[in-house]
């Protein structure tokens, strides 16, 4: 008897589950990390091996923007004109440097990735991010292909892999080649700073969640100058929403910028091209004449003596 | 040749700048090695003991952090014509000429530490920079192989006559220059890759590289310049797409891998790094990996090239396992590239002085 009701309360229970699965997946999808179940890798954890990219403008700015004509922006001249006739609304044109690219510079507009809309700088950091983005040409470290750094090589505008092994996960990125090593096992801390941060991962169920520390304080967020100081802590968290999505969380911790930790979050798209590869994206020779040129006896741009 | 084989990746007139670039790899690379366990097996060959181990998938299990540890030059010495096994006195002798300049080494007395060459027999001033951060992580191993190079027979590499002159003017401009352009330097300095067979030389220079496996993917992470080989091993063919590092697949023969790689892209640019590392597009290479041991991997290299040989010629390369929990790290170079405006404002001095 007691058999009996045990069972039938376990086939219930079974049943129940199996359709809060079912409707979990049909009901979610890619931003939502209930109830789906991954597959999982030949020792059992959750199987995010694969060529992942997000597909936003989080890389232009992380949060809320409409779309404009570039990101290096310079003020119209003040206009004259028929009196009544031509409105003053204030016009920002592109910068020289990146005119001739006309529609190819432009900003797409973009919803907020930041949870809440608002990062919480203090007073001193809102105004550096102001004139961060003021002067993007000059100090966006993207520009000079320098490592990204950590969240922003996850929604630059190129693919990266996970290569998935028992105690290591190798997070590729195409741009510039930079690559992280999450140690899934113990690890002495990272004895000095870096770009790429030192990443300790851990299984949360279903999620790999990975803690970033040992940054310096040279790489950004975005292109529209967000940034960070070396004390930035980053808490990733990849969690398979479906066979081909990822959910991407992280939790943004700096005690010297902001006054309080915030977050964002995105879906991740899995390459389903055949045979997809990552391909070299090797940018550091497409920026010599950028940062060198003008410093030896020959411009190569010119072949003139350099003044 | 052995010089250049075992160049610095980057050349002494730059070193002293660069050295503030790389010290701090350097420097974690040699407290990572000093804790290494010592070499097991200095000879090649299959250890009695070693079965192999596999991944919970099946392969045969490459993992860890690997790198060239070996005292053996890539062509045989002229001392040694006609053999390819060093006799046993000749071991002897090379083990106590090791311990005697990695001593020296650590005294800082010795200049040269790579290149194995005297300050005095050295054309190139400022070396003794890179004794403290170039590091063999201990005396490198003495194997008997004389040479690298197992084919052709005679251990030589068989360049065409255009090759062999490229290769004279390459080590005659080697760190000397001029430097007129940042196209100049070669790709070390550029902080841009030491090519794909990196792995058989950067030793010294903080040479670790990380194997990662994960189902149907080989990765090997080699610290400097971050660069970074993803080997598919699930049968797929060749890509069309040209790089740097070629297209690369790799299948499993046995305990071996064995990775075929073609599509590589000649804009290196330079004329003075050893041109054997330079990635001719018509070059065709073919490398085997497999692990002999615990911490020894043999490491067999053919490359097939009309462009700079004659014929198509094998190596085989020892590399040694470092212990579990030996890390990789960061090599930011070009983020850190001040050696580049040094070394071209050098260039600029010294264009000033000719002109004068």
């Amino acid at each position: 008897m007691r058999s009996r009701v045990v069972r039938v309360v376990a086939a219930v229970a079974v049943l129940s589950l199996a359709a809060a699965c079912t409707s979990g997946n049909a009901q979610n999808g890619p931003e939502s990390r209930q109830a789906f179940q991954p597959a999982r890798t030949p020792d059992g954890k959750p199987n995010l091996n694969g060529i992942w990219q997000a597909l936003n403008t989080a890389n232009f700015d992380l949060q809320a923007h409409a779309a404009r004509p570039a990101l290096a922006l310079m003020p119209a001249a003040p206009r004259g004109g028929v009196a009544g006739l031509v409105r003053a609304t204030h016009v920002e044109l592109p910068h020289p440097s990146v005119r001739s690219l006309g529609a190819v510079a432009g900003v797409p507009a973009g919803e907020s990735v930041v949870e809440g809309g608002e990062i919480p700088y203090q007073p001193w950091a809102a105004a550096k991010k102001k004139e961060n983005a003021e002067h993007w040409l000059e100090r966006d470290p993207e520009i000079k292909c320098y490592m990204p750094g950590v969240p922003r090589a996850t929604y630059m505008p190129y693919p990266f892999q996970i290569l998935q092994s028992t105690d290591t996960i190798v997070m590729a990125y195409e741009f510039a080649g930079a690559s992280r090593t999450i140690h899934l096992g113990k690890v002495p801390d990272s004895p000095a700073p870096t770009w790429m941060g030192w990443s300790r991962g851990r299984w949360d169920g279903n999620s790999l969640v990975v803690e970033v520390t040992d940054f310096n304080e040279e790489t950004w967020f975005d292109r529209a100058g967000n940034f960070h100081s070396d004390q930035l802590h980053v808490t990733e968290r990849y969690t398979p929403t479906s066979a081909d999505h990822l959910l991407y969380e992280v939790t943004i911790d700096d005690p010297k910028v902001f006054t309080r930790p915030w977050k964002i979050r995105m879906p991740l798209y899995r390459r389903l091209e055949s045979g997809k590869k990552l391909l070299e994206y090797k940018c550091v020779e497409f920026v010599e004449e950028l940062l060198y040129g003008r410093l030896g006896v020959v411009d190569p741009a010119t072949g003139q003596k350099n003044k | 040749m052995n010089a250049r084989h075992s160049r610095p990746a980057l050349p002494r007139a730059v070193a002293v700048a660069a050295a503030v670039v790389g010290v701090t790899a350097i420097s974690l690379a040699v407290a990572t090695s000093r804790a290494s366990q010592s070499p097991t097996n200095p000879q090649p060959g299959t250890s009695p003991s070693w079965t192999h181990t596999k991944t919970p998938w099946g392969d045969p299990d490459l993992q860890g952090v690997w790198r060239y540890e070996a005292a053996i030059p890539l062509e045989r010495p002229a001392r040694f014509e006609g053999r390819d096994t060093l006799t046993d006195e000749e071991v002897k002798e090379s083990q106590r000429l090791e311990n005697e300049q990695e001593a020296q080494r650590l005294s800082g007395a010795e200049g040269a530490a790579v290149g194995r060459q005297s300050v005095a027999a050295s054309p190139i001033r400022g070396n003794e920079y890179n004794s403290f951060w170039q590091d063999h992580g201990r005396p490198r191993q003495v194997y008997r192989q004389t040479s690298l190079v197992v084919d052709p027979k005679d251990g030589r590499l068989p360049y065409t006559p255009d090759a062999r002159k490229a290769e004279a003017r390459a080590s005659a401009r080697y760190g000397v220059g001029p430097y007129e352009s940042y196209l100049d330097p070669d790709t070390g300095e550029r902080c841009l890759t030491d090519g794909v067979t990196a792995l058989m030389w950067q030793g010294p220079n903080g040479g670790h590289n990380r194997i990662v496996q994960s189902p149907g993917y080989v990765t090997i992470l080699h610290e400097e310049y971050l660069d970074r080989r993803i080997i598919p091993t699930d049968g797929r063919s060749h890509g069309s797409v040209r790089q740097w590092f070629g297209d690369a697949v790799g299948k499993w023969d046995g305990s071996t891998l064995v990775v075929d790689t073609i599509n590589f892209i000649d804009r290196t640019n330079y004329e003075w790094a050893s041109i054997f590392t330079r990635p001719s597009e018509t070059l065709h290479l073919v490398e085997r990996f497999t692990r002999m041991g615990a911490n020894i991997m043999e490491y067999r290299i053919t490359l097939e090239d009309p462009t700079t040989f004659e014929k198509p010629w094998t190596a085989v390369i020892p590399i040694t396992r470092l212990s579990d929990g030996t890390q990789i790290y960061e090599y930011a170079c070009h983020e850190g590239n001040y050696a580049m405006a040094n070394l071209l404002a050098g260039g600029r001095v010294e264009a000033a002085k000719r002109s004068r």
